[in-house]
């Protein structure tokens, strides 16, 4: 972890829990000894619209508090909404965009010159936890590929805010991804 | 400073606005078992299931894919099929 402020955008739909899980990746963050943020920017706040979440997480205290505009990391938790919204937005060649879909990320057509990796999340969702609920899942999933956060302090936020059997079973299935992805290589 | 307001632009902006594309499963009909009692009609929450000549038919531009139809059919003839995203 350098000096850099590490941002990141998820990119949901109203109900998938994109705030939820930015508040997650958050306390995860905390827990693993960083600074951090998280804030949600809601457009239409209604079931299914597109709706973006923030996380930002640093070394030393953040006194920003602006919007996140250049991220470093953006989380898809729904492939139709690369369709819809510019997910692209903001990034640089050192970004990493996460989609949640079962293709491969060369399938997408996204206007971007950073690397793109996509995570079967649904799938993992339905598997583990029985529910097509893949925010946990993408953190997962996040802390494989980038290596930022420590897994075990996932899995402890997850479990810390969904107490008893839900956050046993998000835990399994944060673990699920993480070792689907690689784990932090 | 230029201050907009909020406002509904024009009417009928669902008709381009297809919020199909948000479900994760959608319901597959087996016309062999159907027997066209229309309950799938009735019960389904945005009105997306139609008889279209002799058979119902759901309109998959906006089936949120809830999956009430599925429950509710009692030949069970609907079975709700994992969306390839």
């Amino acid at each position: 972890m350098t000096e850099k402020t590490i941002e990141i955008r998820i990119h949901g739909r109203g109900g998938q829990g994109s705030v939820t899980a930015a508040e997650l990746l958050a306390v995860a963050a905390f827990e693993d000894g960083l600074y951090s943020q998280a804030f949600p920017m809601f457009g239409v706040e209604r079931r299914g619209a597109p709706v973006f979440a923030f996380t930002r997480l640093r070394c030393e205290p953040i006194k920003l508090r602006s919007q996140i505009y250049e991220p470093d990391y953006v989380i898809v938790q729904d492939a139709t909404l690369a369709d819809v919204v510019d997910v692209a937005a903001g990034t640089q060649p050192k970004s990493l965009i996460i989609i949640n879909s079962e293709k491969e990320s060369a399938q997408f057509e996204i206007d971007a010159q950073c690397r793109i990796e996509t995570v079967d999340a649904t799938r993992i969702a339905l598997d583990v936890i029985g529910k097509p609920i893949v925010n946990t899942i993408l953190l997962g999933a996040f802390a494989g590929l980038t290596g930022i956060i420590d897994l075990e302090c996932i899995k402890n936020a997850v479990s810390a805010r969904f107490p008893g059997k839900i956050g046993e079973t998000n835990a399994k299935a944060v673990q699920v991804a993480y070792d689907l992805v690689g784990g932090a290589t | 400073m230029k201050v907009s307001h909020a406002a509904v632009c024009e009417p009928g902006t669902t008709l381009v606005n297809k919020t199909g594309g948000w479900r994760t499963f959608r319901p597959g009909y087996d016309y062999e078992i159907c027997t066209d009692c229309g309950i799938c009609e009735t019960y389904c929450p945005e009105s997306v299931i139609a008889k279209k000549g002799d058979r119902y038919i759901p309109d998959l531009d906006y089936c949120k894919g809830c999956g009430i139809c599925a429950n509710e059919c009692p030949k069970g003839a609907i079975t709700m099929i994992l969306e390839g995203k």
